[in-house]
């Protein structure tokens, strides 16, 4: 007897967080494999895996049907399904109102939300253990003919007895019976994960779960046969005739852009035209040049094709908006840097500075949207979110969301204490991952930890968490990406809330929308945008320049001196360690060497081994040639060399013959196998394709190896050109207006990433801006330019704010600043009363010397700070009675030092090292200011406090260091050896001495160590904070 | 008056250190939440491997490979300052905890009894090290002035109001004990010691740091009067009976235990507690005291329960020699709360309270053999239940599955050529995550002769069946 048909409608993904133990591919490979007709996901109140589910079912050719499990708050608990597009337009809709009005990660629906389900929804009733007639009554109502019982027998305790009990009650309330299988797993071997997640959800041990577990491992995808001694033929049939019933996909959901954004009386194709023109003079007022016209023309004709106008005009309506209000933005990503962008002022990369075809990015073939990010000025993105939630209305616009997935440490430290190890075990095993890593532990690192890997609890863990690691652990939302629709969002995908108040985000994320072609924008943020918008509004203020981003003169050769120097520090992208040890070597030139600069200094091109063949090109080392003479097209840009990710796709196009779609499968493939490979079949057929047209075998694997090196961070050559864009503007300002610049820095919290406002505030000490100190008379909030009356000409002095007072509030320095714009303060007492300052913000003034003018020095300011009442109203006004002068010392310059660091971060006198220079010449440290002269290869010592430690994983185990002094910045390296020899010094040491190596190649120096030495106790308990990079 | 004051630099690790067989690898004290975890205190042989306070205990790990982690306990450092306090007690009738980290001692009183302050300082010392405290001494007029002079300069001592303000001028104000944080605040401004603090008007100094500073200056110096809250020994029952002659009959120390247990039935009532746990003890000549501990469940203070229990311990034992004294200690008194005695006593005339019967039981059978079972929540039914030792009311959860009355201890082959399937498979899949993974399908089973059992297969099979249980 052959066993029964059997559709499965009631099946969790892992998407139902803490209860589904398998993805939507492995449910629907196992349904194949077992030849079920069709396969439900009703994840809890969530369509959020059903995009997963949708490409599984496609692959797998196993019938999807979308429905939902949802337990009613104020009544039973149903599984919902999708009959038709109507059905799921009103399941959206449910989903929607119970997300929203529950806060995040939970929802609430009611009965009454449910009371008019229309047609086109299935429900079947899942009555519970002890079922209550009354539920059933209510579904049997609500649902009418399209209501079910469900029967799900897992061998419980009497499963015979509990037929029986449900066909009565089916009976009873005229509710047709349908087996189902509440599916948890794919198969009965993720039973331990199974339960993994529920102790997890319950923030328990598995030990401890009791009863909040499963019995037994029956809730997985069962054998036919095995089924069909478990339920009643009929009621299998019953589930198989539900199933095919089912007729929507998600193909039939059809998205539509936004209409609003054409005019009255304009075709979409006609309105974009016109602005296009528009926009053309305004950038050419001369005209525009013929091959510039003519690649407008393609663009256009390309995107009228393919009837991608409204996306190109939402995505202008926003930078339109945001160039009105003066937030500084730049368009980067597929379509952004084309002729029709630039011209539309969505990009300022010009095209005929940088050769970009459209079609690298636009595909005829794939119906799919461009995709354009704009990154904004990151202290006023949330002003264009906003305009965006106004103009389309909350229902049409929502942020993305992305699915949060277990990684690294946070697998192993939940998978370890839901197996009851002790905190600080679990600490232990959970730092023999990195943090983000994707790989699981490995078992020497366990050992190193003090684990036995092959000890059973052990085994157990990391064999958990190898299984957990990649599967969806929340949604959280996109940092920007909206997805902006015609019709209400919930017709399409149910909506919910984010974490932050007032934000909702779709369930789907960037790659669901991809696969189901919807429009997406990323609204995103720079901090460094923010900087220039800050620097270009300073020189306007002060008359020294008015500029913008666009009338930046271009390819100044001054600017690209600065940079060959490396004489970077504080600029956008080109300003880390990496990049400024490739600088002198790549000797930037032009535009593009900038958009070469970017991308190179990254894991990509470091794994593929591309770095230093392109550099000894570069250097005329070595010839440029190029593997066949259509690959040249491809390469010519990067002398032969892939550096892009555009160009790995290209040469799969030209060299293996893959089609444009196939490439960008590729290219998906290329970002996605770390997490679920899929690299294989491209391996072969790269190798077949390139043979065919003549490769060599090893020159096809290096270039599959180079594949694999982009992995997850290859770098698209249209986002390296925006960044490069970026990055020349603030090589422009620095070495222009480097004053103005750094003062926009350090007034710029979020731009500080890789330097501290020390750091930057030395360099431009060193190029003889002048820095003053924060003084209660002159200092604003934030850091000012103060001019020259002498010499309008010269560089201004920078006037440090009080933002760089640590803990200061702005609101008091707003109020000071007021006070202090009527009439000038004399006395502390006087400015105490008159700004209403507390006896806190008193003290912070005096540690950051800022009251000197007024009371003389620190230690004077602090006793007379100290020494400041709050004032009673009634007495406002009052001349206190004067206190007698005390006699104080005044600090000694190294406390003056420290004092500074404590509470400014940062010291206008003499640098710590400065002070204990005799000491340091006494131990033989040579300054780094000696050091530029020294040959290459000398033996030297040096010493300096410890600003970095970073030990990159793409450099086998070697730690850079980074070592200040008076002078400048020197660059240790640590070999392994090294490194494990002396960790203690390494890792303790805020002064650290070297001795090593000098070595001094292309302007580029690195003293590599052979000794370290720990001189912190030279420093007494001077505080310097080093960035230290694991 | 005259104040030694013994500071305890380290009395949380020494603490641990004392007990701890390996004093000499690398320990520290942990404390803190999960995430950030600190060393409050690292031993010599961690501070060498570069260990300190404060550290995280990630870097800590990073640069000692195989380090002892105990956790920081506010209790038990709280319990060894007690500790020394009784040890400091016998030198003086008024100590003083009130200093964290420290006891302080009158000892001008003490002089007369225990030699003049020299030889009681190296006294105190000596036993301070055989104990296995680290500590700094100081003798000055007042407590205060003790305690502040202990943490600057180890045993120094003051005794005259002149050279007492000498001493304190010299001390750093980091060290000087000042309240409200006053001593970072004035060090920053490049106040360095006492001395210079004493030079400032006192007005403006209470003006910025409270009347608190003032008076701690005052009380330092001898100018204010100091009430120190005083250490009281703790309460603990403690009485001996010494005989004349040698006892070596078990029968005859029944007598002077019944009066010494009368004695701490008074005195418990005296005091309103009860007793959960006391010891008597038989001193021999020529040979170590025999022991008898007395643990109860629930605190008594009945005589004749007390007796019945002592006595039944006392028979047990073999005497090894004869017996010159008996002592009875009892320390562990918790207040007494007496059973709620019925209206109508039903009991029969022989019968017992439960709790006595209970307790002659446990003194009988030992410990171990009495015991009540409470309901554990959990799939496999060999784990569903567990022996629970403590006479709590254990709330019984709710097993939804029909479960036999009698469980085997041991699952048993079930040979019957002749059974019959009544109800089944359930089946039961758990606890993979102890490696005593079940994985069964359990049937309820009628016997050839009628019985109603209950057997398990492995998952997925009938048969052979193995017998767990039986159905009343």
């Amino acid at each position: 007897m052959s066993a029964p048909a059997y559709a499965e409608l009631h099946c969790l993904s892992n998407f139902s967080f803490g209860r589904g133990a398998s993805s939507a591919r492995e449910l629907f490979e196992r349904a194949q494999a077992l030849g079920y007709t069709a396969l439900a996901i009703t994840d809890e109140a969530s369509l959020a895996g059903i995009v997963r589910a949708f490409e599984a079912a496609k692959a797998s050719g196993v019938a999807l049907i979308v429905g939902s499990e949802m337990q009613l708050a104020d009544g039973p608990k149903l599984v919902v399904l999708a009959e038709t597009l109507t059905g799921y337009q009103t399941l959206c809709r449910w989903i929607t109102q119970g997300r929203r009005r529950a806060r995040k990660g939970d929802y609430r629906l009611c009965r009454a939300d449910l009371a008019d389900p229309g047609p086109g929804l299935l429900a079947l009733w899942l009555p519970g253990d002890t079922p209550d007639v009354e539920h059933g009554e209510w579904v049997r109502r609500t649902f009418g003919v399209n209501a079910w019982l469900a029967v799900e027998l897992h061998r419980g305790c009497n499963d015979a007895a509990r037929l029986i009990r449900l066909r009565d009650l089916g009976t009873q309330l005229q509710l047709p019976l349908v087996a189902t299988g509440d599916v948890h797993m794919h198969a009965r071997g993720r039973r331990a994960l199974q339960d993994t997640l529920t102790a997890i959800r319950h923030h328990t041990t598995v030990a401890d779960a009791g009863h909040r577990l499963f019995a037994n491992g029956e809730r997985h995808l069962r054998r036919r046969d095995v089924l069909a001694t478990v339920y009643p033929t009929e009621l299998l049939a019953a589930a198989v005739a539900i199933a095919s019933r089912c007729t929507f996909t998600l193909t039939q959901l059809q998205y539509r852009y936004p209409t609003e954004v054409v005019p009255a009386g304009e075709t979409p194709a006609s309105w974009l035209h016109a602005l296009t023109r528009q926009g053309c003079h305004w950038r050419w007022p001369n005209g525009t040049h013929a091959s510039v016209q003519q690649q407008i023309e393609h663009e256009l004709a390309l995107i009228t094709e393919l009837e991608y106008e409204r996306y190109f005009l939402t995505v202008y309506d926003i930078v339109r908006f945001a160039r009105e209000r003066g937030i500084l933005c730049q368009g980067r990503g597929s379509a952004a840097n084309s002729a029709v962008c630039y011209a539309l002022g969505i990009t300022e990369v010009d095209p005929s500075r940088v050769n970009m075809l459209m079609e690298r990015f636009i595909s005829r073939e794939r119906k799919e949207p461009p995709d354009i990010d704009v990154d904004f000025d990151s202290t006023r993105r949330e002003e264009v979110i906003q305009y965006i939630y106004d103009r389309y209305g909350r229902d049409r616009a929502a942020l993305t969301a992305i699915a949060t997935t277990y990684a690294g440490r946070s697998t192993i430290r939940d998978v370890a204490k839901a197996l009851g190890l002790a905190p600080d075990q679990v600490d232990a095993l959970a730092k023999t991952l990195g943090r983000w890593g994707d790989g699981a532990p490995d078992p020497t690192r366990v050992r190193e930890a003090g684990f036995d890997p092959d000890s059973p609890v052990l085994k157990r863990v990391l064999a958990l968490t190898a299984q957990l690691m990649d599967f969806p652990r929340h949604l959280s939302q996109h940092p920007g990406g909206f997805v902006i629709s015609d019709a209400p969002l919930h017709t399409l995908v149910p909506v919910e809330n984010a974490a932050m108040p007032d934000r909702t985000i779709i369930q789907w994320d960037k790659d669901d929308l991809d696969t189901l072609g919807l429009l997406k924008i990323d609204v995103l943020g720079i901090g460094m945008l923010g900087a220039i918008s800050r620097c270009l509004d300073m020189l306007r203020a002060t008359g020294r320049r008015d500029l913008t981003p666009a009338t930046i003169p271009a390819e100044d050769p001054d600017v690209y001196a600065m940079i060959q120097r490396a004489d970077t520090v504080g600029v956008f992208q080109i300003e880390s360690r990496a990049q400024m040890a490739m600088l002198p070597r790549l000797k930037p030139a032009n535009y593009y060497d900038l958009v070469v600069e970017v991308a190179i200094v990254r894991p990509g091109p470091i794994e593929g081994k591309m770095v230093h063949p392109y550099l000894r090109r570069r250097q005329g080392l070595e010839p440029v040639v190029y593997p066949s003479p259509a690959l040249e097209k491809v390469l010519s840009r990067t002398l032969g060399i892939p550096l892009f990710q555009e160009q790995v796709m290209q040469i799969a196009m030209v060299a293996a013959g893959y089609t444009p779609g196939e490439a960008d499968q590729l290219r998906r493939s290329m970002a996605a196998w770390k997490r679920h490979g899929g690299l294989e079949p491209h391996r072969e057929r790269l190798l077949t394709g390139m043979r065919a047209r003549g490769y060599a075998d090893d020159f096809a694997a290096q270039i599959f190896e180079q594949i694999k090196g982009f992995g997850s961070y290859g770098f698209p050559e249209s986002h390296a050109a925006s960044y490069a864009l970026v990055a020349y503007i603030s090589c422009w300002l620095k070495h222009h207006e480097p004053a103005a610049f750094a003062c926009a820095l350090i007034n710029t919290p979020t731009q500080m990433g890789f330097y501290t406002p020390d750091q930057i505030l030395q360099d431009v000490r060193r190029n003889r801006i002048a820095v003053r100190p924060v003084d209660v008379r002159y200092s604003d909030w934030e850091c000012t330019l103060e001019l020259d009356r002498d010499d309008p000409g010269a560089q201004p002095a920078i006037r440090l704010g009080m933002n760089q007072i640590n803990g200061f509030v702005q609101a008091t320095a707003e109020r000071l600043m007021l006070a202090r714009a009527k009439r000038a303060f004399t006395q502390i007492e006087e400015l105490a009363e008159r700004v209403g300052l507390d006896r806190r913000a008193l003290d912070k003034l005096a540690d950051a010397n800022a009251l000197c003018g007024l009371v003389g020095h620190r230690n004077r300011a602090r006793w007379a700070a100290s020494g400041i009442e709050a004032t009673l109203p009634l007495f406002a006004g009052m001349e206190a009675s004067p206190e007698a002068r005390i006699v104080m010392a005044p600090p000694t310059r190294g406390e003056a030092v420290l004092a500074d660091y404590a509470s400014t971060g940062t010291t206008l006198g003499s640098h710590p090292l400065a002070l204990i220079r005799k000491q340091l010449r006494a131990k033989r440290c040579r300054p780094s200011r000696e050091l530029g002269t020294l040959p290459h290869g000398a033996i030297i010592r040096h010493a300096g406090l410890v600003t970095l430690r970073q030990r990159p994983h793409t450099a086998n185990g070697v730690t850079f260091v980074t070592l200040e002094d008076e002078d400048g910045s020197v660059n240790v390296v640590v070999w392994r050896d090294l490194a494990e020899r002396q960790r203690r010094d390494l890792i303790d040491a805020r002064l650290l001495a070297v001795d090593g190596r000098w070595e001094s190649v292309d302007g580029v120096s690195h003293l590599i160590a052979s000794r370290l030495q720990n001189l912190t106790s030279l420093l007494g308990s001077l505080q310097v904070v080093s960035h230290d990079y694991h | 008056m005259l104040w030694a004051c013994v500071l305890l630099p380290h009395l949380a690790l020494d603490g641990v250190l004392r007990r701890h067989a390996e004093p000499d690898r690398p320990l520290v004290l942990v404390s803190g939440p999960a995430q950030r975890r600190v060393l409050v205190a690292v031993n010599d042989a961690a501070a060498q491997g570069g260990l300190h306070r404060g550290q995280s205990l990630g870097a800590a790990q990073a640069l000692a490979a195989d380090l002892t982690l105990v956790e920081y306990d506010a209790d038990q450092v709280a319990r060894w300052q007690q500790f020394l306090a009784a040890w400091a007690y016998r030198y003086s009738s008024q100590v003083s905890i009130a200093f964290p980290g420290a006891i302080a001692l009158e000892i001008a009183g003490s002089l007369s009894l225990f030699g003049p302050w020299p030889r009681l300082q190296a006294r105190l010392r000596e036993e301070l090290a055989v104990l296995g405290f680290r500590h700094r001494i100081a003798l000055a007029p007042t407590a205060s002035a003790a305690w502040v002079l202990s943490g600057h300069h180890d045993g120094l001592t003051v005794t005259t109001p002149a050279h007492l303000q000498r001493a304190l001028c010299a001390v750093p104000l980091r060290r000087a004990r000042l309240p409200n944080n006053a001593a970072i605040a004035l060090d920053k401004m490049g106040l360095r010691d006492l001395g210079k603090l004493f030079s400032l008007p006192r007005a403006a100094l209470a003006k910025r740091y409270g009347p608190e500073l003032l008076t701690h200056l005052d009380r330092i110096r001898g100018q204010q009067v100091e009430v120190l809250p005083l250490y009281r020994p703790p309460d603990v029952f403690d009485a001996r009976i010494e005989f004349n002659y040698e006892v070596s009959n078990s029968q005859v120390l029944l007598f002077p235990l019944r009066r010494l247990i009368g004695d701490l039935a008074a005195y418990l009532s005296g005091r309103d507690g009860g007793v959960q746990r006391f010891l008597v003890r038989l001193e021999h000549d020529d040979h170590p005291d025999s022991e008898v501990v007395i643990g109860l469940l629930t605190p008594e203070r009945n005589a004749g329960v007390l007796f019945d229990l002592a006595k039944g311990r006392l028979e047990q034992i073999t005497v090894p020699a004869p017996v010159r004294g008996m002592r009875l200690l009892a320390r562990e008194l918790p207040p007494f709360v007496p059973a709620v005695g019925e209206l109508f006593d039903g009991r029969a005339q022989q019968a017992m309270p439960w709790t006595q019967l209970r307790e002659r039981l446990r003194t009988r059978l030992g410990n171990a053999s009495v015991y009540t079972l409470t309901a554990a929540a959990e799939h496999r039914p060999e784990r569903a239940w567990r022996r629970v030792q403590e006479a709590t009311t254990s709330t019984v959860c709710a097993v939804q599955s029909p479960r036999p009355t009698w469980l085997l201890a041991r699952p048993i082959p079930l040979r019957d050529a002749r059974l019959r399937l009544l109800a089944g498979p359930e089946r039961i899949e758990s606890g993979w995550w102890d490696g005593g993974d079940a994985q069964r399908d359990y049937y309820v089973i009628e016997t050839a002769i009628g019985q109603r059992a209950w057997a398990y297969c492995p998952a997925g099979d009938v048969g052979p069946f193995m017998l767990h249980g039986w159905f009343a």
